[in-house]
């Protein structure tokens, strides 16, 4: 393995990171520790202040948004991060272990901005929000120490993962490994705790009518919504966190100046959005569970979200999913031309683009259409005669189910682009794969047609065979594909590094496209209580009270989200600097080549 | 000239994000505005204002039109028409108001066959209605199909009791004293003049307000003292009767006395 950084290297600005997060750790306990003479305060106090200018639900908005931005990041990128530590340590490959280290140290130096953000955010909650913060404090206090040493814990765990890289190389290697996995549970467990309060105010439990906890702070973080968030935010933030890792390695892609850099940036991009895509396939999944437990919990709160207000939303989703969708599989067909041997798979693509186009109309087309008064009536009503069948969920959902199996289509082409298997059992096993393709695409089909003759309350439940179909394929497929094509004969190396530009382009796509679907998201998870802070208890009584439309949500999204990214291309230019004065300071060790390297297996 | 790449990548995010934002901004914008309390109690009302009132409640705060149609077969709730004409037959014993006061308090004892057991009581949060709205609501649905005889003294007077916000209704405990409240009523504030509340007065000028902190929220009552003209009229009062001055005439005590004291009649 090629020698890492040195934690004594990193000297002056670790110190100085270690020492913002830790500080912004102890402003946040010490507040937390002053909260129940904080509540006694915020009784005799008005319900609300204003923050200046833009108002406070404004300022909580921005603030939450760029936090969660954040803290997706720092709590997804770890995950893939101590995966490929792993896949590097246990194949002796050392750009595995570099592309880890590179990942962490992004990772890091994004770590004190989100502690930051966070005290920020309660500072806003405590201060503009008094009477709120405090009928939350009344329910979850308890949950704020664990949130706090969890905090301390996975401060500790991450440090001495990232600066321990090369003291804990070699034959102690697997403390480094477990430092990374136990860095990770902390992480997650950060989220879940986070998670309970915000569920809390979607679809409360364990209260009285009057709001007042009845039992155990247990009822009241394991409601209705808290473990499919835990799963979706889960899953979002590995997403997340490779499409972010990815643009970055696009960035330094496009700005690269020698053909070596341009390779371990080309592969690191390809990492990166394989990782996203991976989890990206599944995350629909969770998505169905989200909603299937908001119906669960209040009807009203389900057909709100989706037939009422909110309805065009999921129109503006269906686009930016869509795009992701065609944005992923074009980076994946780029990328075969630099494989020698994808030639074989080339005459798959047209197909695979007309069906991933007429999902993506499909699913991003309206049940009603915005219309003049004159059109309606020539077409009978706000449905189209022909289009408006389209815009239901069963086409929907059939969609979406092919567009993954079709998205699956394209890794794995892509993944056998340059390997001839020589396997006996080839071709029963192609066979076999073939088949589940084709059975998952004609139970996708076939559920989508038979629930326009169902009623809604059956046809929900036909989303699960469908999903249950693709999962199934996807599964038994990648069984297959992996003996199949272990010890392949190699048709030639990836031309690392050769890949179009517009590629690079695609991904920085996919990332600010990613990063805008999270904020819509996230309106969407906030806007579906309406007037209500924690629905059905504590009403919002507020000037702020007006749930706002799409366009002024869509705004602001779009500012946060410049936002976000000028600090993080900040915060690594910041990096960059601190590296390379570290490097020529303490001689810092080159990165693998990765130009004619071996082909990764992801 | 060579264009520095972080701004070809900074002007190419900008790009897209600009795009969905146009999109967003050009597509039906659709608030969602916090539902309008309304209060009748105390007041006279005819008939055909009341179920005018219940109309707005069934598409607005009750959200009634999620789920039910009228005149056409929904798939999640049943068709509402004719239902003032047929509730009365609908269960033995159980008079038309009664089933459909009922259905409203208690939908899961009343379940047509065929659909699903999903529909919320109306008095409890999120929807909230106060007694004043369930039986606005009330006569609206017997104006389908039926005769209009609800009178607010059918509607239980324990409906609607979680209807005020909650916790956060609550939780506000004023530092004012009720008892100096009440003298400020009947003396000072001349609110008796115009205003019942309880034993306490009997002129029909204004509305009753003997039930006033079960039906209304704290700032309701806060800002329509400060603000009468600012915080809407009651149905079937005139407009523009009660004085503005309060906020002038009264001290901050007496002003946070006077509020104490509503916010004991329950």
């Amino acid at each position: 393995m090629k020698p890492r950084t040195s934690a004594s290297s990193q000297g002056p600005r670790g110190g100085r990171d270690c020492a913002w997060t830790v500080l912004c750790t102890l402003t946040l306990l010490g507040l937390l520790a002053a909260l129940p003479a904080e509540a006694q305060e915020a009784a005799t106090e008005p319900a609300y202040r204003a923050f200046p200018l833009i108002g406070s639900r404004l300022a909580v908005w921005a603030v939450a948004q760029l936090h969660l931005n954040f803290a997706a990041f720092i709590l997804g990128v770890p995950i893939f991060a101590v995966i490929i530590e792993i896949v590097g340590w246990r194949t002796g490959e050392g750009r595995y272990d570099w592309l880890s280290h590179e990942l962490v140290k992004l990772t890091f130096a994004a770590f004190s901005t989100t502690a930051l953000l966070g005290a920020l955010l309660l500072f806003l909650f405590v201060g503009y929000y008094p009477r709120f913060w405090t009928y939350m404090t009344s329910i979850f206090f308890p949950t704020y120490w664990i949130y706090a040493l969890l905090f301390f814990a996975e401060t500790f765990t991450v440090y001495l993962w990232y600066y321990g890289w090369d003291w804990l190389a070699g034959p102690r290697k697997w403390i480094h490994v477990g430092l990374g996995v136990l860095s990770n549970l902390f992480g997650t467990a950060i989220l879940v705790v986070a998670n309970s309060w915000v569920t809390f105010m979607i679809s409360p439990a364990g209260i009285t009518e009057s709001g007042a906890l009845k039992g155990s702070v247990w009822a009241a973080i394991n409601n209705f919504t808290w473990m499919p968030i835990n799963i979706h935010r889960l899953i979002a933030n590995i997403v997340f966190g490779g499409t972010i890792a990815a643009a970055y390695a696009a960035f330094r892609f496009l700005a690269a100046k020698t053909d070596e850099e341009r390779a371990r940036y080309d592969w690191m991009g390809y990492i990166g959005n394989f990782v996203a895509l991976s989890a990206f396939i599944v995350l629909p999944f969770a998505g169905y569970y989200l909603g299937r437990e908001i119906y669960a919990f209040n009807q009203t709160m389900g057909i709100t979200m989706m037939g009422g207000f909110m309805s065009w939303l999921w129109i503006i989703q269906a686009i930016l999913i869509g795009i992701l969708f065609l944005g992923s599989n074009y980076y994946l067909w780029l990328g075969m031309e630099r494989i020698p041997g994808s030639e074989r798979y080339r005459k798959y693509v047209p197909p695979m683009l007309i069906v991933l186009t007429l999902g993506f109309m499909i699913w991003a087309t309206p049940r009603s259409l915005v219309v003049t008064l004159d059109e309606a009536r020539a077409m009978g009503g706000t449905h189209h005669p022909v289009l408006g069948v389209l815009g239901v969920m069963s086409a929907k959902n059939t969609v979406v189910n092919l567009m993954i199996l079709t998205t699956f289509l394209s890794y794995i082409l892509y993944r056998r682009a340059n390997k001839v298997p020589t396997k006996p059992w080839v071709r029963t096993g192609m066979a076999v794969q073939w088949a589940a393709f084709g059975l998952a695409g004609a139970v996708v089909v076939f559920y989508g047609v038979y629930g326009y003759f169902v009623e809604s309350i059956v046809r929900i439940g036909f989303s699960v065979y469908q999903v249950v179909a693709v999962l199934g394929a996807l599964v038994l497929v990648m069984a297959l594909d992996i003996p199949m094509f272990r010890g392949a004969r190699s048709t030639g190396t990836i031309r690392w590094g050769t890949i179009a530009p517009r590629s690079q382009y695609v991904l920085i796509l996919l990332a600010v496209t990613f990063t805008w679907l999270m904020g819509l998201m996230g309106f969407a998870r906030s806007g579906i209580r309406q007037h209500w802070h924690v629905y059905g208890v504590m009403r919002d009584t507020s000037v702020d009270a007006v749930t706002p439309a799409l366009g002024y949500a869509a705004n602001v999204i779009t500012l946060v989200t410049i936002a976000f990214f000028a600090l993080v291309m900040f915060i690594f230019w910041l990096g960059g600097l601190a590296e390379k004065g570290t490097a020529s300071a303490h001689g810092h060790a080159p990165a693998p080549a990765i130009a004619g390297g071996r082909a990764p297996d992801a | 000239m060579r264009v520095p790449v972080g701004v070809k990548v900074g002007a190419f995010a900008v790009a897209i994000m600009g795009s969905y934002t146009y999109f967003a901004n050009s597509i039906p914008q659709i608030e969602s505005r916090p539902p309008q309390e309304l209060s009748l109690e105390g007041g006279s009302v005819t008939p055909a204002q009341l179920v005018k009132a219940g109309e707005e409640i069934y598409t607005t705060k009750g959200t009634c039109e999620i789920c039910h149609r009228i005149g056409q077969k929904g798939t999640r709730a049943p068709d509402l028409a004719g239902i003032g004409g047929r509730a009365g037959k609908t269960k033995p014993g159980l008079s038309a108001k009664g089933y459909i006061i009922d259905s409203l308090l208690h939908p899961g004892n009343h379940v047509v066959e065929g659909y699903p057991n999903i529909m919320p009581a109306v008095d409890k949060p999120p929807i909230a209605l106060n007694r004043s709205e369930l039986w606005a609501l009330t006569a609206f649905l017997q104006s389908l199909g039926g005769t209009v005889d609800v009178a607010l003294a059918d509607i239980p007077a324990t409906a609607g009791a979680g209807g005020v916000g909650g916790a956060a209704a609550a939780a506000v405990t004023l530092p004012g004293d009720p008892k100096a409240g009440q003298a400020i009523f009947a003396g000072k504030g001349t609110c008796i003049a115009c205003h019942k509340a309880g034993a306490l007065g009997a002129s029909p000028v204004g509305p009753d307000l003997s039930q006033i902190a079960r039906i209304q929220t704290p700032e309701y009552i806060m800002k329509k003292i400060l603000d009468p003209a600012g915080s809407g009229t009651v149905a079937g009062y005139p407009k523009g009767v009660m004085p503005p001055m309060f906020g002038q005439s009264l001290t901050a005590k007496e002003y946070v006395d006077l509020v104490a004291f509503l916010l004991t009649l329950k």
